[in-house]
């Protein structure tokens, strides 16, 4: 079973498909959060998932606004995309007719 | 100040995988962050890889077996050196007389007294030198936590003889420092020596832990020598003083400690040679690159 921080790690990742990288993928998270996202939890995550098989990573070409340095990109394996999967039914399946999921539902008719 | 704060984060990084460090940097000059927010998030992730690498059993095997043990030992040794040091300082700077300079047997005195504290010094610096390298050596990931554990080991060694010290203040006996003339001045007890500590055993330390995280690029040959030197080296801060101190009872076998002491007193200048062949090295394939 994934944590919380795995499982948006990965959704962002997977949002972002070809251009998933550190920075694009921490952005993402915070823009969806609304939160900070520490470069130390997004790194000692992705080698996490990375050991679990859920992504798989490589150093890209380097480019100039980055000052010379290489990204570190991310792709989601199709076993990081059934954790993911699992997790999101999970949640679904466990806030079925909590307060919350009901009034959401209500707002949206 | 903001460079001050850029170079930290670059001097932080080093703690990292070369790929890590890169990937890193990059994100936080694309992202645009302040130098005080990269810094924050450089440490952050530091702190993280070094703390993961504690859940090994090595790291704790290399800090009971090494690092600790390395660091009483040459925190002992750096008191003992900067002391003697310190107390030759004072008997030249307290009792000056420009007379002086006119008489033989001072110069003769002079280049002993110097003769005496440059060995000492010099043996300081080259055990300190060693120790930092094997501890690279075996500990390659783990730099930055060794240095600073090896650093607070060395600092703070003096106080594991408080408990002893503390009798005299509440007992209000006469301590057996207090009639020793040189000890009642603060800046030979205390900051002479520390400064000496900082440059012939801290800095020499943290010097060869990089060049000891690089030794496996060394052939095996040389890295055996290396090896064997280092072994002699360390052994030789032990048996400097065999039967008074570290190893009781060795009297009991003078000419066998005798032969070791003097073949260690020329082995602990290994890292003078290993330095000199290095830079030697490194211009020559620079000049044939």
């Amino acid at each position: 079973m994934l944590g919380e921080f795995e499982y948006l790690l990965l959704t962002a990742a997977a949002r972002l498909g070809e251009d998933a990288y550190g920075a694009a993928i921490r952005q993402e998270i915070e823009s969806a959060t609304k939160r900070s996202c520490s470069i130390g939890a997004l790194y000692t995550t992705l080698d996490r998932l990375e050991a679990k098989g859920f992504v798989k990573t490589w150093m890209g070409d380097p480019t100039p606004q980055r000052g010379g340095r290489p990204k570190r990109m991310v792709r989601v394996t199709a076993k990081g995309s059934q954790a993911a999967s699992a997790f999101y039914k999970a949640v679904v399946q466990v806030s079925r007719g909590v307060s919350w999921e009901t009034s959401r539902i209500a707002v949206r008719t | 100040m903001n460079r001050i704060w850029w170079w930290l984060v670059e001097i932080t990084s080093q703690a990292l995988e070369p790929h890590e460090r890169d990937a890193v940097c990059g994100d936080l000059a694309e992202s645009g962050e302040t130098a005080g927010v990269a810094l924050r998030a450089m440490l952050g992730l530091v702190a993280r890889r070094q703390a993961a690498l504690w859940k090994d059993w090595r790291p704790w095997a290399v800090l009971i077996l090494l690092t600790l043990p390395l660091g009483i030992l040459l925190s002992v040794a750096a008191r003992i050196t900067t002391s003697l040091s310190a107390t030759y300082g004072w008997l030249y700077v307290n009792n000056w007389d420009w007379a002086l300079l006119r008489y033989a047997e001072f110069w003769y005195e002079l280049r002993d007294s110097l003769a005496f504290v440059f060995v000492g010094c010099f043996s300081l610096a080259c055990w300190s030198w060693t120790a930092g390298f094997v501890l690279g050596s075996v500990s390659r990931r783990l730099i930055l936590a060794n240095g600073v554990l090896f650093c607070l080991t060395l600092f703070l060694g003096g106080l594991l003889a408080a408990p002893g010290y503390l009798a005299y203040v509440f007992q209000d006996v006469p301590s057996p420092n207090s009639s020793n003339p040189v000890a009642a001045l603060a800046v030979y007890r205390n900051v002479v020596p520390l400064i000496l500590q900082v440059a012939l055993a801290a800095a020499p330390f943290i010097w060869a832990m990089r060049k000891g995280a690089d030794s496996r690029r060394l052939p095996a040959l040389l890295r055996t020598l290396v090896w064997a030197a280092a072994i002699v080296t360390l052994l030789g801060v032990v048996i400097r003083d065999p039967g008074s101190g570290f190893w009781p009872g060795t009297y009991r076998h003078p000419a066998f400690w005798h032969i070791l002491r003097r073949a260690s007193q020329f082995i602990v200048c290994w890292p003078a040679v290993y330095l000199i062949s290095d830079a030697i090295g490194h211009r020559w394939r620079r000049m044939h690159a």
